[in-house]
């Protein structure tokens, strides 16, 4: 099947990545990675050796063919041979359905096999990258991790295919061509390769400018993605300063610069075929001139027509894998770097183990706090010698500036992070000792941005409790205040939201995400800032659908509104990760400190 | 398909000189096997020693023009592709840019950018695919079969009989291989979908603890598009060898026919093979087909993509240097009603107010009352379904977007541009004054602020700098709507995450503007001293008045001020 590449190979093959020889793709451990998508095979090892004898029968059929054509032709101008030339018309036919079996068969299980390892490599990813801790959300940029996940993984799956079986046809026609030419006529052999230095230095001539420009215009794209990003997701900011023009010809200068350097990378790319097709016509003139000299010139020559006609199919042959491996190289060198990038994802820790810890089942929610700090990796410190102790059914309100702790506290209770120092009680068991999985159970969440699945609203409520009927999701939603706002929509339970709940109002996102919460009906209810964009009617329904939800649970709220803070039993006043101030209102007002300040100030301006 | 061709246009000169030097390509390889022949049968049959150098030097020669030909097409071509995705990206840009804040939330922000860059290169590829290989198989098969014809008549026609089958083996492939690409690009589209979801969603999914249940929804989609990829691949790959098993059958025919016309002395070996040879260079020209083919079909789909764009009216152009006199700022609206397209759901329903200029209103109302798409009719970014707006007692079509120089809309999370602080401040306008940008950011609160930072004016924000807070952001957005000394100014909710103090000193500074301000808040407390304020519930205004007349008169008015009698603010924003 190396009849495909030969014509396909240019402006995809060569565009798409890094050109041949030049400049290669980053790839840092060629063989641990190989080794590694190999592992993912592994299942199917019995299938990819049978794939491989395939590929070895047809590429030694891809070598029949020609000669034996060459044959007929000799025997048609009257050379003798071994079979009549019926019979080698029955061999070729017997040779021409095998290869044309053997290929398929190749390809028909390769397929399997290959698709089988993407599979297995996407499930093994996306299952590991559930199991990350959260730090890693944060510091990776999730469109970095999105684009290991989708992109790279797409290139392997796109190369696994034909790669194996293009590079093991290419290199077995290659051996297996030379051999059979070095038999016929090494005098002819000599010809045909000859092209071979000619094709080395032009293609290194050609690749040294077009990975000049392919990097070029990969920056481009790369600026001007980036513009785009911004002005498109900024389009009423620019027609509401009237910057239209201004944007179009911000726009220009970049568009002309991509397709300066655009027009430069696919010229030079497009010499690629042109010099291969060329040289192989050269090749061929090679041949049959100086061929047909030598059968003329030297009497005792071994050479016929048959074996002139064989040549120039071979000579074909020839350079075509030479040319498909310089193709090939690169689309698995990029395609293993993409690989790559991806089992680094792997290879990051997963979020300390479940291993070795216990279940816990019944939870009263008496949650202490002693001397916990919490850093970053070896960051500066977020939290320091936080001590606090919630007692089952109590409200814990955070109060303090961006950047006081407030977030770092709650992601300690939700095992997003664990504590450097100190240690978290929950019914008098330190946290690390217990599994994520089942503290997590008995943990409900409200948080700041509620993220909606593109699905009905109905499972997205569902979300909360998997086995709840669809009464209960509308009770909870009723509780959650949501209902009537589901009942106006067209098609309400089983309205369909757009990615993350577009089409909806941020405020019914949220009671989406409360009655979601109310669902799970959890022990410990995390709430951050779930009240602050709610309009005020609402708010009082929610205020009090809330109060209703953190009766009898321990509950952790970073608020903003004075009157949540108020009903709080334990009132934490953060600042710099350090709890500067606690008690209840009252205590706190009598203190006269940064809290009763804070009060005060606030409530001059109502 | 026709979009490419119609853009392409542009460059036809370049394109038929690429396509002619194709042409040139093609011939010469045409003729090699005729020279091939003439050298068999007139120079080694002969055992005629010149005939095989005339020949063979003519050979090379060809060689070298197809060589050239090759080369001097990759510019011609690369000219006109390259230029066509230049010319495509531009006018996308310029369409998009001019359509109106409705028509733009037909399209994800993410699927104009995949237009803009991935579909364009893909149009690009094929374009230039076209020109230098694509049609060269048909081509080449077609001139291959006349030029068998002037051979050999009885032995053109073996290799005409192979066409209609190869045709049906192609067609079927054309059409169940592109019917199933485009199915395996949903399922891709799908497996990523759960992925970015999974992503955003990640503190979701752990609190709820659902990883087995996620699992298994990326389980189930990776499934089918595994199935999905191995029945598309499967299809293009059996084809290759049902292809090849029919020209080679072929060739048998050939040389069985040619072994029995030697025999009568109808034929001469030459030509035998030089017809054979036509053959083998068909056969390796088929392998294009199924690289035409994923090509074809994915740029079929990106050009239906582009087109989607491209055919979209641009329904908020903005002319470069409309003469216009500044508005005063009166607004009156009658009658208003407003919905959704493809909606029958009014979200606003009969509004009318009468607003002065220099006035100040407040609007207050639940979640989904209305607010925000209020605010988005006065400066024409949605027009109203019925009713009319006036502004200075003039409809506001009659206005059309040149309103937007005098009014401008803070949104509730304001959106700042990658750039420095000034940069972004300037953004409205690019020939402020230092000492102005200073001034306007005095009066958003942000200049103390700003002077903390490293840089202060020139600090860099967003990805690459410094990253504000919700309540920076606000300001800042402020600072860059007064720096376009607007007559009509909307806040929507943009102090919200204001302190109180900072707040009410925000407001105070724009109310010495004395330009007409909407303020749209949760908060009685923003628009309390407010000239009008007016209660939306569910799109209907529910009263309109003074402070003091609205305590007094209005239920739902009274309900909202009672609820926030001792309620503090934000307590968290410095």
């Amino acid at each position: 099947m190396n009849t495909k590449r030969a014509v396909v190979q240019s402006p995809q093959g060569s565009s798409k990545h890094h050109p041949p020889i030049g400049k290669k793709p980053k790839v840092k451990n060629f063989r641990a990675t190989i080794t590694r998508i190999w592992s993912y095979m592994e299942t199917d090892k019995a299938m990819f050796w049978i794939v491989l004898a395939m590929i070895f029968l047809s590429s030694l059929l891809s070598l029949l063919g020609p000669y034996f054509i060459g044959v007929a032709v000799d025997v048609m101008t009257g050379a003798d041979f071994l079979f009549s030339f019926t019979n080698i018309l029955i061999i070729l036919i017997v040779v021409f359905i095998m290869h044309s079996v053997t290929l398929a068969l190749q390809n028909y299980w390769m397929i399997d096999v290959s698709q089988k390892t993407v599979y297995a490599m996407r499930k093994d990813l996306f299952e590991h990258v559930l199991r990350l801790p959260v730090i890693q959300f944060q510091k990776s940029q999730s469109g970095d991790l999105m684009s290991r996940l989708t992109n790279d993984i797409e290139n392997v799956s796109r190369t696994l295919n034909t790669a194996v079986i293009q590079l093991s046809t290419s290199i077995l026609t290659l051996i297996g061509t030379l051999a059979v030419m070095l038999w016929l006529s090494p005098l002819l052999t000599l010809m045909t390769v000859a092209i071979v230095p000619l094709m080395y230095f032009g293609m290194k001539w050609i690749t040294n400018r077009t990975s000049y420009y392919f990097k070029e215009q990969q920056k481009e794209l790369g600026e001007m993605t980036g513009f785009l990003e911004e002005t498109l997701s900024g389009h009423s900011m620019v027609k509401l300063f009237h910057q239209e023009h201004r944007v179009i010809e911000q726009y220009r200068t970049r568009n002309e610069q991509l397709r300066k350097v655009g027009y430069w990378a696919q010229v030079y790319s497009g010499f690629i075929p042109k010099l291969m097709n060329s040289l192989n016509n050269f090749s061929f003139a090679i041949i049959v001139g100086l061929g047909g000299w030598i059968v003329l010139s030297t009497s005792a020559t071994s050479i016929t027509i048959g074996i002139i006609v064989t040549f120039t199919t071979y000579a074909r042959q020839f350079t075509r894998p030479l040319n498909d491996l310089a193709n090939q190289f690169n689309t698995i060198l990029s395609a293993v770097a993409g690989a790559e990038r991806a089992f680094e994802v792997i290879d990051q820790d997963e979020e300390e183990l479940d291993k070795g810890k216990k279940d816990i089942h019944k939870v009263k929610g008496d949650i202490v706090f002693r001397n916990v700090s919490f850093s970053y990796q070896e960051e500066e410190a977020v939290l320091t010698n936080v001590s606090f102790h919630a007692k089952p059914g109590q409200t814990v309100a955070l109060v303090g500036p961006t950047g006081a702790g407030k977030t770092t506290i709650i992601s300690l209770l939700a095992r997003f992070f664990e504590e450097v120092s100190g240690e978290i009680l929950l019914d008098d068991q330190s946290m690390k000792t217990l599994t994520n999985k089942s503290i997590r159970n008995h943990l409900g969440m409200v948080l700041q941005d509620s993220y909606l699945f593109e699905t009905s609203i109905r499972e997205n409520i569902r979300y909360g409790n998997l086995d709840a009927t669809d009464n209960e999701v509308e009770e909870a939603a009723k509780l959650a205040n949501a209902h009537s706002f589901i009942e106006q929509l067209p098609n309400k339970y089983d309205t369909l939201l757009e990615g993350n709940g577009q089409g909806i109002s941020q405020g019914q996102r949220q009671l989406i995400a409360i009655a979601r919460a109310m669902l799970a009906n959890p022990t410990i209810l995390i709430l951050d800032e779930a009240t602050s964009s709610i309009d005020t009617i609402t708010e009082i329904k929610i205020t009090d659908a809330l109060e209703k939800l953190m009766n009898g649970k321990t509950s952790f709220v970073i608020a903003h509104r004075l009157n949540t803070i108020e009903k709080a039993d334990i009132i934490l006043v953060l600042d710099d990760g350090q709890i500067i101030e606690s008690g209840n209102h009252s205590s706190l007002m009598k203190e006269k400190g940064f809290y009763a300040n804070l009060v005060s100030t606030q409530k001059v301006h109502q | 398909m026709k979009i490419i061709f119609k853009y392409a246009d542009t460059y036809r000169k370049s394109m038929v000189i690429a396509l002619l030097l194709m042409i040139v390509e093609l011939i010469v390889e045409l003729i090699q096997p005729i020279l091939m022949a003439k050298i068999i049968d007139d120079g080694i049959l002969s055992e005629d020693m010149s005939t095989i150098y005339v020949y063979g030097t003519i050979l090379l020669g060809l060689t070298l023009i197809a060589f050239t030909a090759g080369i001097a097409s990759s510019f011609f071509a690369a000219e006109v592709s390259q230029g066509v995705g230049h010319d495509l990206r531009r006018d996308m840009f310029r369409n998009v840019q001019m359509f109106s804040a409705m028509k733009i939330q037909q399209f994800a922000t993410s699927s104009l950018l995949t237009r803009m860059t991935n579909d364009v290169t893909q149009v690009q590829n094929l374009l230039f695919a076209f020109m230098r290989i694509m049609l060269r198989a048909p081509l080449f098969i077609i001139f291959g079969i006349v030029m068998s014809f002037t051979l050999n008549i009885p032995l053109a026609l073996i290799l005409l009989a192979t066409i209609p089958l190869l045709m049906v083996a192609m067609f079927w492939l054309m059409i169940r291989g592109m019917r199933l690409f485009r199915q395996v690009q949903e399922r891709i589209d799908q497996v990523n979908n759960v992925i970015r979801e999974n992503l955003l969603a990640i503190k979701l999914v752990k609190a709820f603890h659902r990883m087995a249940f996620e699992n298994n929804r990326f389980a189930s989609v990776n499934t089918t598009l595994k199935d999905k990829n191995k029945q598309a691949l499967w299809v293009m790959e059996f084809v290759m060898p049902i292809v090849m098993l029919i020209m080679n059958l072929a060739m048998i025919g050939l040389l069985w026919l040619g072994y029995i016309q030697l025999d009568t002395g109808t034929a001469q070996a030459g030509e035998v093979v030089a017809v054979i040879n036509y053959a083998t260079r068909m056969l390796a020209s088929f392998g294009v087909f199924s690289f035409l083919l994923m090509n074809v079909s994915r740029g079929r789909a990106s050009a239906k993509r582009i087109n989607d764009i491209l055919d979209q009216s641009a329904d908020d152009v903005v002319n470069h240097n409309q003469n216009r006199e500044k508005i005063k700022g009166d607004v009156r609206l009658e009658r208003v009603s407003f919905h959704y397209p493809k909606t029958e759901y009014n979200v606003l329903r009969d509004i009318s107010f009468d607003v002065s200029s220099g006035e100040r209103i407040g609007i207050l109302g639940e979640t989904g009352s209305g607010k925000t798409t209020l605010l988005n009719l006065i400066p024409y970014l949605f027009h109203p379904s019925a009713g009319t707006i006036y502004i200075d007692g003039r409809p506001i079509k009659q206005l059309g977007n040149t309103v937007r120089h005098d009014v401008t809309l803070v949104p509730q999370e304001g959106f700042l541009f990658s750039g420095t602080i000034q940069e972004n401040i300037r953004w409205g306008n690019e020939h402020l004054s230092f000492e102005q940008v200073k001034k306007v950011a005095k009066d958003a609160q942000l200049h103390d602020f700003i002077m903390t930072l490293p840089n202060d004016y020139h600090t860099l924000i967003g990805q690459r700098g410094v990253n504000l807070s919700g309540g920076q952001k606000q300001r800042l957005s402020i600072a860059r709507a007064l720096a376009d000394d607007p007559k009509i100014l909307l806040l929507d909710d943009s102090t919200s995450a204001l302190d109180a103090t900072t707040e009410a000193q925000v407001l105070r500074a724009i109310g010495n503007r004395r330009c007409t301000t909407f303020v749209v808040s949760q908060k009685i407390s923003s628009v309390l001293d407010a000239d009008q304020i007016i209660v939306l519930e569910k799109g209907e205004i529910a009263g309109i008045g003074k402070h003091q007349q609205l305590v007094e008169s209005n239920s739902l008015y009274q309900k909202i001020w009672r609820s926030q009698q001792k309620k503090g603010v934000v307590l968290d924003e410095h």
